[in-house]
């Protein structure tokens, strides 16, 4: 195999730079990771790929690793994966532990990141070689998988998930239809603007840049800080040692596990991943009736989860071509954007970019915690800085990012303003905007997949039934389905109670 | 029998048999999702579609914020296409950082127009000039 990978002073300075700004975005409540990478997503043409992956890889993990801080001070996470880490490292900080508690959530958050990173790189190549073998019909069918898994997961709101995933398909399918160049869905008016559909790039940064910045804007753009919140100029009760992760072997194991797992899972956030690995810590605990009052446990298996989910998320993306959760449908943009087919066929012809993945996901997890572990002290200051200064930067960034799509053209800045709308309106009515991008993104691949099983069988259904591998995937729909259908009954039953 | 299994794939309307196939799946969902709503209304004892005390907007929300982010990006489009990048994203940031500002007394605003003239020359310094990239 071959290991050369693009490696040299300015990679590591734009792996850094990412990981800084991930942990800026990750760490003020209202701002995500995902709206990170999606306004530096246009830099990407200014770099080859796979420099621009250090960028986005340094996103990423900076992105999720930055929630702990606001989580630990101030009880708020800074992105929904840090849920469950208030609960335990927030009593810690009360207790006059917050620098203790940040550097155990920083390690662990390491040692999730490369827990996901050993499996993400033993188990993509081996789904991938299974995927090889699949047709039209099970390509076609994996998609259909995977957006049942989507809405699956969507708990309480699974019918909803699925129409926001159709919904995604069916806007993606406006323009010409490449088999017969034929127009449709289109209004007569805009024939020559939406000839080619809207473009990816605008349509995710306004679902999860604008739309934020819509919910931000309507509740007055406040700063999340004030009550109750531990800064860190108090006196250090206790001290930070590695000795604080004797007897947490298991559960870190565990923890990354689980977060990984549910990394792979299409469509699941990162906040299933912590609450999760929060609730089987809990079941697994010898007292578990101390979590929530400040328990190490606790904050090791929220935060080893969620920078878990980081390599589990690119299983699914770099394997079958389809993006674990809103992020990395987010970074399946970066791969389109240079014409880099992402899919069964990626490893074995991208060799070089697979390297550089696993490479940078790596360094990303080195550079956050070392730019993390020492200077917490100061790096705790970033939950000061104002959001209502960073969004005017936002919204220059995005409006850059959207216009550059087609090198220069106005419909498609019409565009990202117009899905920021769309996604603020879809927060109001509870459609996930997530489940609507990753049918946006795979609606094009269903059609197409759809359209030439049937033309192999000349029109005949039957085509979707006909193959052992087919079958399979059925069963695993109808398997997801009926585990949705139970869950979703119980997560009503439990509202009710 | 068979015929309900096979769907005919004629090439001139080969574009439209997905959209019709999406489109008839939505209104399916579109249906279940009306039912259920019923349904949890029902059971819940409230009027269904209960308009009077539905609530779009959060309590107490912020229209001028929220409504004047909305406008300004409007304007922002029309501002680029009269008079450009530069001086456009100048003016458009600066009323941003007004409008978000906490106070709004003459040296905040005086603040906001100076980070929004830094905002602006960094980018189009770094998009522009070092990355080559196409900008308004």
């Amino acid at each position: 195999m071959n290991f050369m990978i693009e490696f040299g002073v300015i990679q590591l300075l734009v792996a850094l730079l990412g990981v800084v700004i991930g942990i800026i975005f990750g760490a003020l409540p209202g701002m995500t990771a995902t709206m990170a990478i999606a306004i530096f997503l246009p830099l990407t043409y200014a770099y080859d790929l796979s420099t621009s992956l250090y960028l986005l890889l340094g996103l990423y993990v900076g992105g999720i690793s930055g929630g702990l801080i606001p989580a630990i001070l101030i009880n708020i996470p800074g992105t929904p994966s840090s849920i469950t880490t208030g609960f335990d490292g927030h009593p810690m900080a009360k207790r006059g532990e917050a620098v203790r508690a940040l550097r155990i959530g920083i390690t662990a958050s390491l040692i999730g990141g490369l827990i996901s990173l050993t499996v993400l790189a033993f188990f993509t190549p081996v789904l991938a070689k299974l995927a090889i073998q699949f047709s039209a019909v099970e390509k076609f069918l994996i998609i259909l998988f995977a957006m049942t898994v989507i809405a699956a997961l969507s708990r309480g709101n699974m019918t909803k998930g699925i129409f926001a995933g159709f919904l995604g398909v069916f806007i993606s399918l406006m323009g010409v239809f490449p088999d017969n160049q034929k127009l449709r869905l289109i209004p007569s008016l805009l024939t020559t603007e939406l000839r080619d559909g809207f473009q990816l790039l605008p349509v995710l940064i306004g679902l999860f840049a604008f739309s934020q910045m819509f919910s931000e804007a309507e509740l007055g753009m406040r700063q999340m800080l004030m009550k109750d919140n531990v800064l860190l100029d108090g006196k250090e009760t206790r001290k930070f040692s590695f000795k604080d992760f004797k007897g947490q072997i298991i559960n870190l194991f565990r923890s990354g596990l689980i977060g990984t797992f549910i990394g792979v899972l299409p469509g699941v956030g990162g906040s299933a991943a912590s609450l999760m690995s929060y609730s089987q810590c809990k079941a697994w605990s010898k007292h578990p009736e101390k979590l929530g009052t400040g328990e190490v446990e606790g904050l090791v298996a929220s935060e080893t989860a969620n920078n878990g989910l980081t390599g589990g998320a690119l299983v699914p993306l770099l394997s079958l071509g389809i993006p674990g959760d809103s992020t990395t449908a987010v970074l399946i943009g970066a791969f389109m954007l240079q014409g880099v087919q992402v899919g069964p066929l990626f490893i074995t012809q991208n060799p070089d970019i697979w390297n550089t993945v696993l490479f940078g996901l790596l360094l990303s997890n080195i550079l956050m915690f070392a730019v993390m572990f020492w200077p917490i002290k100061f790096l705790a200051n970033i939950i000061k800085i104002p959001m209502s200064k960073l969004y005017p930067a936002v919204v220059l960034m995005s409006v850059v990012g959207a216009f550059s799509t087609r090198n220069g053209n106005m419909t498609d800045v019409v565009t990202l303003i117009v899905f920021g709308i769309v996604g603020y309106l879809f927060s109001k009515i509870g459609l996930p905007a997530t489940t609507f991008l990753i049918g946006f993104i795979l609606g094009r691949d269903l059609e197409k997949y759809f359209i030439d099983s049937l033309k192999g069988s000349g029109g005949d259904l039957s085509v979707f039934f006909s193959r052992p591998i087919g079958l399979g995937i059925w069963a695993l729909i109808v398997g997801f389905l009926i585990y949705a259908f139970l869950d979703n009954r119980r997560a009503h039953r439990e509202k009710l109670a | 029998m068979s015929d309900l299994f096979k769907i005919n794939i004629t090439y001139s309307q080969s574009h439209l048999i997905m959209p019709r196939i999406i489109l008839g799946v939505l209104m399916i969902l579109a249906v279940v999702i009306f039912i259920q709503e019923y349904l949890k209304a029902r059971k819940a004892k409230k009027p269904f579609m209960n308009i009077k005390q539905w609530r779009f907007f959060a309590k107490d929300y912020d229209k001028v914020k929220l409504f004047g982010s909305i406008g300004l990006l409007f304007a922002y489009i029309v501002l680029l296409n009269l008079i450009g990048f530069i001086a456009g994203s100048i003016i458009i940031a600066s009323l941003f950082n007004i409008l978000y500002a906490e106070k709004k007394d003459k040296k905040s605003i005086a603040i906001c127009i100076g980070i929004s003239i830094i905002e602006t020359m960094v980018l189009w310094f770094i998009f522009g000039y070092i990355f080559e990239i196409t900008l308004p």
